[in-house]
């Protein structure tokens, strides 16, 4: 006889009382099993007899038990208070625990403060041109602040609560040192969240000044908030205003310590490329689950602008990379050498890894979206030789002083240096390589603008000339003093780099004020926004990625640097992790911290989606209207889904 | 058949783990070395001279930190003195300066004289970060005077005391450097 199982689906479903009945039942059989096992647990800790109801005679065992108790009882008692210098955090140990918090706080602390500086200047250039696309542009990168901002909030206070538990005896000198910053730190992080709140919450609700005004006093607190924390951790590395035995002698000066001001400079310049990048990853990941062609062409927009403003940052991030380092030679060669020639040095060819990986995908992106033009094609010659200079660079970026060599290799090359490549591998060819990448890379962003674009300005060929001009003038430059660089001493040397930046950054400004002018009042063809690869939106999604890996790998070389010492030259690490693991080890937790950093960033999306849904069922689409023109800088032609400003429009 | 389409979510996480795993794996590619923290040098009171060389070079190359940035037989574009011949060159490189005393202000006050050409950015060696122990850096010292030079360097000489018997009071020598506050432009010898 078969026996015929009804389907789930047929079985009458519990009504809502008996339904309430079985949710207690349940809870109770689980109380009451938990409360055996805490019971059997509680015993099993001496022995017992089996059987409870007769007691137990006292056994020798159990008579010396009792007085190894009392004894451990009294020795509690009597035992004088000490100190806890360490203590140890389960199974990863105490300073991976802390790396990893301290890294996540960190990494949305830096999207906290950088997402508010864009917002605000999109904010405001919908507000100057009247056009409320950018007015929801600027709140839809507002929305993904708020979970973001209880993140940060949260990790903060772990990584605190970790501090004082896993490290008290550094803690407190720390607090020794810093008493006078903690209440205007707290006061300001108090401050940031009303403005942050009220930035939020009221959108639509104030008037368009009050709103810029709150969002700009958002920006003030933020920078000051990352200025204080800044001290803290720049203070040991680089101490200043204690004693050579620790004592305080002014809190200012340790403030003001040698690398707090490049820090805080690099610090906000790479936040503003991380933000950008992570909100432009939320918005491909927007357009690759859009449905209609409207979604995809927000999206589109969207992501473009987040990109736009995470090149925009990262392009001169390098420059404030070489004053935090000179900073950091300034204060100690050592630690200098440590960083360039020592302990650390692979370290920085990972860094030529990620940065490659960088421009060749942010540049692939500007190439994909040059679809989205008509009249793009005649510039589709000059990204093939776009791409071998920056690959040619890479190469040369990523070529180390010394390669990994076996025994005959060695022999083979008469040393540790390669008799040919081991040229590239220094400093001189390294600085000449990065800035042809970042020239590379506003060629391209040259290139983007005009397409489609036909300038009208009577002048239109001069112009050309003299951008041409300027750029080759820089790459010449840059070429020279890289070549030069080999034949002068270390103290000249050292110094090249400046006029290499400073041609870099010149050519920068002048061809982009020239093509400003240049393509005032220029016909333009329709940009079509969403018209674009599936591809492009993961290459926005491999940025994310590699920034937010670039930022955890930076972070790691930046406190790392310190080796054995917890403040450099002043506290010394006696722990058990008082030494500087292997850069596989690093490279490791580096990664386990962006994976989990993914993770959070994907609820954040998600929560940030949900609310996403409500307003674009209450917006309507507007039609593709022509996009803005320009006024100065670079804007795009908005996207035409864009609908109404906030979630209930604004009172203009 | 139509093969159901993968999920935009897990797309894009395969490719945030794949991007993240590249990483790691480049990670490992590089030269894999832990650095320790140094460790303490015995130096007993009677040691030979040859002695006293291997534990200088012990002591230069690890605690001391000095291969960090000085070479020993290098030439071209350097960014600290090389070291091969110091032993020699020590006796010579400042006028009324004997080799042993050059050697101690190097050590102890590094940015009394920079060698022409270089920068200055050496740390006294005495202190943190290096923080070598007086024997100690009579132990460097004697190593140093190996390259091509005679080891006069003892472990019962008071290097910072002149009368004792030795070598040179750091101030003393810097006053009798008439360029050491204007070679500002230079880098200590050793370290």
């Amino acid at each position: 006889m078969k026996l015929k199982l009804p389907k789930l689906s047929e079985l009458p479903r519990p009504s809502g009382k008996a339904g309430i009945a079985l949710g207690l039942l349940l809870f109770a059989l689980a109380a009451g099993a938990a409360w055996k096992l805490a019971v059997t647990f509680d015993r099993g800790a001496a022995y017992r007899s089996p059987i409870e109801a007769e007691a137990p005679p006292a056994t020798p065992r159990d008579q010396a038990l009792e007085e190894q108790a009392a004894a451990e009882a009294e020795a509690a008692r009597t035992r004088p208070y000490e100190e806890a210098e360490y203590r140890a955090f389960p199974v990863v140990g105490s300073r991976v625990a802390i790396w990893v918090v301290a890294q996540l706080h960190l990494l949305f602390a830096a999207f906290v403060l950088a997402v508010p500086m864009f917002a605000v200047i999109i904010e405001y250039i919908g507000y100057k041109s009247g056009d409320k696309r950018y007015d929801k542009l600027a709140y839809e990168f507002t929305k993904l602040l708020s979970v973001s901002f209880s993140l940060t909030a949260t990790f903060g206070a772990g990584l605190t609560f970790m501090l004082v538990i896993l490290y008290p005896k550094f803690t407190n000198y720390l607090m020794h040192v810093f008493s006078p910053t903690f209440l205007p730190y707290v006061l300001l992080f108090f401050f940031e969240a009303a403005f942050l709140y009220s930035y939020y919450y009221g959108w639509g609700k104030f008037s368009p000044r009050v709103h810029l005004f709150l969002g700009v006093m958002l920006n003030v607190v933020g920078t000051g908030i990352m200025f204080i924390a800044n001290a803290w951790l720049t203070f040991m590395m680089s101490p200043r205003g204690v004693a050579e035995t620790g004592a305080l002698i002014s809190t200012w000066e340790a403030v003001t310590n040698y690398t707090w001001m490049p820090i805080n400079i690099h610090r906000m310049i790479a936040n503003v490329a991380f933000g950008g990048s992570i909100a432009a990853a939320y918005a491909a990941y927007q357009f690759l689950k859009a449905k209609s062609d409207e979604e995809r062409a927000h999206y589109d927009w969207m992501g473009y602008i987040g990109n736009f403003v995470a090149i925009s940052g990262f392009l001169p991030l390098p420059f404030a990379g070489y004053w935090l380092a000179s900073e950091i030679y300034a204060f100690s060669q050592t630690m200098g050498l440590t960083m360039m020639g020592g302990a650390f040095s692979w370290l920085f060819i990972i860094q030529a890894v990620l940065i490659g990986v960088l421009f060749l995908f942010a540049n692939w992106y500007l190439w994909l979206g040059m679809g989205r033009v008509p009249g793009s094609e005649k510039f589709r010659p000059a990204t093939k030789w776009l791409l071998v200079v920056i690959v040619v660079c890479f190469a040369i970026w990523a070529t180390p002083s010394s390669p990994i060599s076996t025994a005959g290799e060695l022999q083979a090359m008469g040393g540790a240096r390669h008799p040919e490549l081991g040229t590239l591998g220094v400093m001189s060819a390294k600085n000449t390589a990065v800035n042809l990448m970042i020239l590379a890379t506003f060629v391209s962003f040259l290139l983007y603008r005009r397409c489609g674009r036909d300038p009208v300005v009577r002048w239109r060929r001069a112009g050309n000339v003299a951008q041409t001009l300027i750029v080759g003038l820089a790459a010449s430059s840059v070429v020279f003093f890289g070549i030069l660089g080999y034949f002068v001493e270390a103290a000249v040397r050292i110094r090249l780099s400046v006029p290499q930046v400073l041609s870099v950054l010149g050519a920068m400004v002048l061809a982009t004020v020239i093509d400003v002018v240049l393509l005032r009042g220029a016909r333009r063809a329709e940009t079509r926004w969403g018209k674009i690869s599936h591809r492009s939106q993961y290459a926005l999604i491999v940025l994310a990625v590699t920034f937010t890996w670039l930022m955890g790998l930076m972070g790691y070389v930046r406190s790392g640097l310190r080796l054995h010492w917890h403040v450099f030259g002043v506290v010394r690490d006696t722990s058990v992790d008082a030494f500087t693991p292997t850069l596989g080890y690093a490279t490791k937790v580096v990664s386990v911290t962006v994976l989990i950093f993914f993770g959070l960033i994907a609820f954040v999306f998600w929560l940030s989606s949900l609310a996403g849904k409500k307003e674009l069922s209450v917006t309507a689409p507007a039609a593709a209207p022509e996009g803005p023109r320009l006024t100065a800088g670079f804007q795009p032609a908005p996207a035409p889904s864009a609908s109404a400003g906030g979630p209930e429009g604004r009172p203009r | 058949m139509k093969v159901p389409a993968v999920p935009v979510e897990l797309k894009l996480a395969l490719l945030a783990v794949s991007a993240t795993l590249f990483y790691a794996w480049v990670g490992q590619l590089v030269p894999q070395k832990e650095v320790h923290p140094p460790e303490v040098v015995e130096i007993a009171a009677d040691v030979t001279p040859e002695q006293m060389v291997g534990i200088g070079k012990q002591i230069f190359e690890g605690k001391g930190i000095c291969v960090t940035c000085h070479t020993i037989g290098r030439s071209g574009a350097l960014r600290f003195p090389d070291l091969e011949g110091i032993g020699t060159r020590a006796g010579s490189r400042v006028p009324g300066m004997s080799g042993i005393e050059y050697l101690v202000q190097t050590l102890y006050e590094p940015n009394a004289y920079i060698v022409p050409g270089f920068i200055p950015g050496m740390p006294p060696a005495n202190k943190p970060p290096v923080g070598l122990t007086d024997d100690e850096i009579k132990a460097v010292i004697a190593f140093l005077q190996s390259m091509g030079g005679e080891v006069t360097v003892r472990m019962d000489m008071d290097l910072l005391n002149p009368e004792a018997g030795a070598a040179v009071e750091p101030q003393a020598a810097e006053a009798a450097v008439p360029a050491a506050g204007e070679a500002a432009e230079a880098g200590g010898d050793t370290g």
